[in-house]
C-alpha cells in the first residue's frame, strides 16, 4: 500500500516542477497564473482522493478482518469461531493402536495381540462462551458406542451446569483426560468408580480454582463400568440411581509458592441403594492392568426350579475415594485410594445370605520428564519436536507405578456357599509398573508399559501365575 | 420411603436447581454491570457525555457501578455486526431500518421494538445539513448546487451508512418538490449528484474526516450535530454550515437486544439506560452535543443551534422497508445509478 501512495506522490511531484516552470515563463500572466493554481489544486485533489481511498480500502481491510470467522488449523487445534470467540466449533480425537504380549503363564496365547484400544472423534463447542456441547463416540475395540454426549452451562465460575453423558466426579484418574494418562491404562482404583454414567451435574470452582466443587445425581453404573456396558445400552436398568459429590483443593494454586502451587487433594463419593434381584446382580467384575478378568462374584449355577443362586447387589453401595497429586517442575506424582462398600444377597434355597463387602485399592504413580518438560495434570507442550533430519528429540517421559487391588476376604467365606468363588476369582492384586513415553509432536505419543502382577487366589491351585505384560501404543490425540 | 420417591424428588430438586441457578446468575451480577452499546459513527461524543451521567445516575440510584463500552462505526455496518454476534446490550442506531434488520434477520429482539419506548424509540432527532469551507467558495445554498458540475460533494456509502441514506433520501425529497419533479427527475438529480462524489466513506465520521481533515471536496452532506462538531472542533474560522431549503426528519433509533441482555443478565440496566436518555438530564445532553431533543422545553434552551426549516420524513418515501429495499437493496436505485 506505501508502495501504491509513493507511486502516486512521484507523479504530482513529477508534476510540480513543470507547474514552477510555467509559473515563471507566465509572471506576467495573471490569468494563466489563476489557471496553473487551479491545476495545481486540482491535482492536490486527486492525489487527496488517491490516498482516501486507500486509507478508507484499509481500513475495510482491517474491519472484514476483525469481524471475520476465525478458522483455526495448527498441530493441535482444529477449530472453526466467530471473530470474538465467543462460538466456535472444535474437531479433536484419539486413535490409540495397541500391542500386548505376555510373558509366563498368566494369560492365554490370544491375549497376545493387537488392538484398537480407542477410536474416538470428538466434536465439541461453545456458543455465547456459556453453552458448551462434546459428542464422543468411540469405534475401538470392535464397538460403537457413545462415549460423551453432554451439554453444559458456565453461568459463573462457581455454577457450571452438566446433562448427558459423561464422567461422573469420583476417581482421579478416571478424571483425566485420555491424552493425559501417563500409563496406557489406568490403575487399580479406577476399577472401582464409575466410567461414565447419564445424569446431571453442578460443579464449579471459586477463589480462582484453589477451591472446586461438583455434586450430582447419575443413573448409576457398577465399579469400573460405562452406562453403555448395561445389557441395554445407555438405558436406565433400576431404580436406584448414583448421588456422587467431589470436594478438591488446591490451595496454592495462585500462590507464589513454586514449591506447593502444583499440590491438589480432595475426595469423591457416590451413594446408592437398591434392592436388588439375582436376575440383574449389578456387580461388577475386576480386570488385571494387563485387561484380563481376574475377579467376578459367583454367577448363577442353578437349574430347574430351584430359585437363582448368583451373587447381587442388595442394599447399599458407598464409594469413598481420597485423592491427591502434586507436580513439581518436570516431576509428578498422582496418589489415590478407592474404596467400596457394597451390600451382597445370595439366595441359597431357602436361604439367603447378605453381608457387606469392602473393596478398596490405590496406586502412587511418578512421573518424570527427563527432557524437562512441566509435569501437570492436564496436558503439556514439548520443548522441543521431532523431525527427521532436524535438531530436536521431542519429550521423553518416564514413569512408575506400584497399586494393589484387595477384594474384601469375606467375599470367599462359606466355601461353596460364598459370594465368590476363590477357585475363579484373586483376592488381592499388587502390581508394579514402569513405562517410557515418547511425544515426538504435541499429538502424538509412543508408549511403552512393562507390568507385573501378582495375585492371591483365583486358580485351584493356590496363586494365580505372575502376570507380566508389555503393552506398546502409537497414540494420536488432536 | 422408597429409593424411587426419593429419587424423583431429586430429579425435581436439581431441575429445579438449574433454573434457579440460571436466574440467580442475573441476580448475583448487581454489583458491577458492563454493557456494550453499539452505535453509529458521530454519536462518539455524545455517548460519552451520556454515559458518564448515566453510570453517575445509576450509581445514586442503585449503588452499583456501570461501566458502558461505546462502539461506532458505519451504521449498516454496526447492525451486520450486531446480526453476526457481537454482543451489544444496546443499539443506538442511525435509523430504524438497521435496527429491524437486527429483529428479522438476527432474530435478537421482537419486531415491535419501536413500541417499547416514547416516540418510536428515537429519543432525539437530528437532520441534514450541508458544511462547507469558509466563504463558501462554490456558493452553495440549496441541494441543487451540489450536481453542478465541478462541485465536489462528500457523502458516505449508503450502503454502508445510515447517515448517507438520510443524506440519499433528503436529497430525492428536494428533487421531487422542485416544479415538475417526479421520481424520474430525482433520480436524474440524484445520479448527477453521485457524479460528483469522488470517494465514499463507509461512515459520517470517516465523511468528516475526508472533506475536514484531508482538505477534499467543496461540500460535505453532513448529520446536523456532525457538522455543528466539526466547526466547533476544528475551527469556524475554516468551516461554515448551510441550511438547505428542505432537508428531511432522521430519526435515530434506541433499542435493548433482548438475547443478549438475557443472556448476559444485564436487561434491568439496559433498559434504564436507554430511559435515561428521555430524561431532561439525557434530553439536554443530547441537545448540548447537537441532536435535537424531544423534550419541548430542553429544545426552546437550545433553539438557536436548530434553525426551523421544512422536513420530510421517511413515511414519505412508504417507511424504512419500502425505501430500503427499493433504494438502497441489492438492485435497488442507488446500486444502478451508481453503476452508470
Amino acid at each position: 500500500m506505501k508502495i501504491r501512495r509513493a507511486a502516486a506522490g512521484a507523479s504530482i511531484a513529477a508534476l510540480l516542477p513543470f507547474a514552477g516552470v510555467a509559473l515563471a515563463q507566465s509572471a506576467g500572466s495573471s490569468d494563466a497564473n489563476s489557471d496553473l493554481r487551479r491545476e495545481i489544486e486540482d491535482q492536490r485533489q486527486r492525489l487527496a482522493v488517491l490516498e482516501r481511498k486507500l486509507e478508507i480500502s484499509d481500513e475495510a481491510a482491517k474491519a472484514a478482518a476483525a469481524s471475520a470467522p476465525k478458522v483455526t488449523a495448527s498441530a493441535s487445534r482444529f477449530q472453526i469461531g466467530s471473530a470474538d470467540g465467543a462460538n466456535f466449533v472444535r474437531l479433536r480425537g484419539t486413535l490409540f493402536a495397541d500391542i500386548r504380549a505376555f510373558g509366563g503363564d498368566s494369560a492365554p496365547e490370544t491375549a497376545d495381540t493387537f488392538l484398537l484400544r480407542s477410536a474416538r472423534p470428538t466434536i465439541e463447542g461453545t456458543f455465547g462462551n456459556i453453552y458448551d456441547f462434546r459428542i464422543t463416540p468411540d469405534f475401538g475395540s470392535g464397538r460403537s458406542t457413545i462415549v460423551d454426549a453432554y451439554a453444559a452451562a458456565r453461568f459463573r465460575p462457581g455454577l457450571v451446569v452438566t446433562v448427558g453423558k459423561f464422567k461422573p466426579s469420583v476417581g482421579l484418574e478416571r478424571l483425566a483426560s485420555e491424552p493425559d494418562l501417563r500409563f496406557m491404562e489406568r490403575g487399580l482404583p479406577t476399577l472401582l468408580v464409575p466410567n461414565r454414567d447419564l445424569g446431571v451435574q453442578l460443579s464449579g470452582e471459586f477463589a480462582g480454582g484453589a477451591f472446586a466443587y461438583q455434586v450430582g445425581y447419575f443413573n448409576g453404573v457398577t465399579d469400573g463400568q460405562s452406562s453403555d456396558n448395561l445389557a441395554t445400552p445407555d438405558v436406565e436398568s433400576d431404580t436406584g440411581g448414583d448421588y456422587a459429590a467431589r470436594v478438591f483443593f488446591q490451595p496454592f494454586i495462585n500462590s507464589d509458592n513454586f514449591g506447593l502451587r502444583g499440590l491438589g487433594f480432595g475426595v469423591g463419593s457416590t451413594w446408592q441403594a437398591l434392592d436388588g434381584a439375582a436376575t440383574n446382580p449389578y456387580l461388577p467384575g475386576y480386570r488385571s492392568q494387563g485387561q484380563l478378568s481376574v475377579f467376578s462374584y459367583r454367577a448363577n449355577t442353578a437349574t430347574g426350579a430351584t430359585p437363582n443362586n448368583a451373587t447381587f447387589s442388595n442394599g447399599e453401595r458407598l464409594r469413598l475415594a481420597p485423592q491427591l497429586y502434586y507436580y513439581r517442575g518436570s516431576f509428578g506424582f498422582l496418589g489415590e485410594y478407592t474404596q467400596v462398600k457394597q451390600d451382597v444377597s445370595r439366595t441359597l434355597g431357602a436361604v439367603t445370605l447378605s453381608d457387606t463387602l469392602t473393596n478398596s485399592a490405590w496406586q502412587g504413580q511418578f512421573s518424570w520428564f527427563i527432557t524437562g518438560e512441566e509435569e501437570s495434570f492436564r496436558g503439556f507442550t514439548p520443548q522441543t519436536t521431532f523431525q527427521p533430519g532436524k535438531s530436536g528429540s521431542g519429550a521423553w517421559e518416564l514413569v512408575a507405578r506400584v497399586q494393589q487391588l484387595d477384594v474384601d476376604d469375606a467375599a470367599f467365606a462359606g466355601g461353596a456357599n460364598s459370594f465368590a468363588n476363590p477357585l475363579t476369582a484373586v483376592s488381592k492384586v499388587t502390581a508394579y509398573g514402569v513405562g517410557v513415553n515418547w511425544y515426538p509432536w504435541n499429538t502424538v505419543k509412543f508408549s511403552l508399559n512393562y507390568d507385573l502382577s501378582s495375585s492371591e487366589g483365583g486358580v485351584a491351585t493356590g496363586d494365580r501365575a505372575d502376570e507380566r505384560a508389555l503393552f506398546g501404543r502409537f497414540a494420536i490425540n488432536y | 420411603m422408597s429409593q424411587t420417591v426419593w429419587k424423583r424428588r431429586l430429579l425435581l430438586a436439581l431441575t429445579a436447581a438449574v433454573f434457579v441457578g440460571g436466574a440467580g446468575a442475573e441476580a448475583a451480577k448487581t454489583v458491577e454491570v458492563t454493557l456494550l452499546n453499539v452505535s453509529y459513527d458521530p454519536t462518539r461524543e455524545l455517548y460519552v457525555d451520556f454515559n458518564k451521567a448515566f453510570a453517575e445516575y445509576w450509581k445514586k440510584k442503585t449503588g452499583d457501578t456501570v461501566k458502558i463500552n461505546q462502539s461506532h462505526g458505519g451504521s449498516g455496518r454496526q447492525a451486520r455486526s450486531v446480526i453476526d454476534g457481537l454482543s451489544a446490550d444496546v443499539v443506538t442506531l442511525a435509523l430504524a431500518a438497521d435496527v429491524d434488520a437486527i429483529a428479522t434477520q438476527g432474530k435478537l429482539l421482537p419486531v415491535n421494538w419501536e413500541e417499547r419506548l416514547p416516540d418510536h424509540s428515537a429519543p432525539y432527532t437530528s437532520t441534514i445539513v450541508f458544511l462547507v469551507r469558509k466563504g463558501n467558495p462554490k456558493g452553495i445554498k440549496d441541494w441543487g448546487d451540489l450536481a453542478r458540475p465541478g462541485v465536489s460533494v462528500i457523502t458516505p456509502n449508503p450502503k454502508t451508512s445510515g447517515g448517507a441514506r438520510w443524506n440519499y433520501l433528503a436529497a430525492w425529497a428536494w428533487a421531487k418538490k422542485q416544479p415538475g419533479g417526479s421520481d424520474k427527475t430525482a433520480r436524474e438529480f440524484i445520479t448527477r449528484l453521485y457524479k460528483n462524489v469522488p470517494v465514499l466513506d463507509t461512515g459520517a465520521r470517516g465523511s468528516t474526516t475526508t472533506f475536514a481533515q484531508r482538505g477534499i471536496g467543496d461540500v460535505a452532506i453532513s448529520w446536523e450535530n456532525e457538522a455543528w462538531l466539526a466547526t466547533r472542533e476544528l475551527g469556524p474560522d475554516k468551516f461554515e454550515i448551510v441550511i438547505p431549503t428542505i432537508s428531511i426528519l432522521a430519526e435515530p433509533s434506541v433499542a435493548v437486544v433482548d438475547k443478549v441482555v438475557l443472556r448476559r443478565g444485564t436487561r434491568t440496566v439496559a433498559e434504564e439506560y436507554l430511559k435515561y436518555l428521555y430524561t431532561p438530564e439525557g434530553q439536554e445532553i443530547a441537545a448540548r452535543n447537537y441532536y435535537r431533543p424531544r423534550n419541548a422545553e430542553v429544545a426552546a434552551r437550545h433553539a438557536e443551534l436548530f434553525p426551523k426549516l421544512e422536513f420530510v420524513t421517511i413515511k414519505d418515501f412508504g417507511g424504512w422497508a419500502k425505501a430500503q429495499k427499493e433504494h438502497f437493496g441489492d438492485g435497488g436505485v442507488f446500486d444502478k445509478i451508481y453503476a452508470e
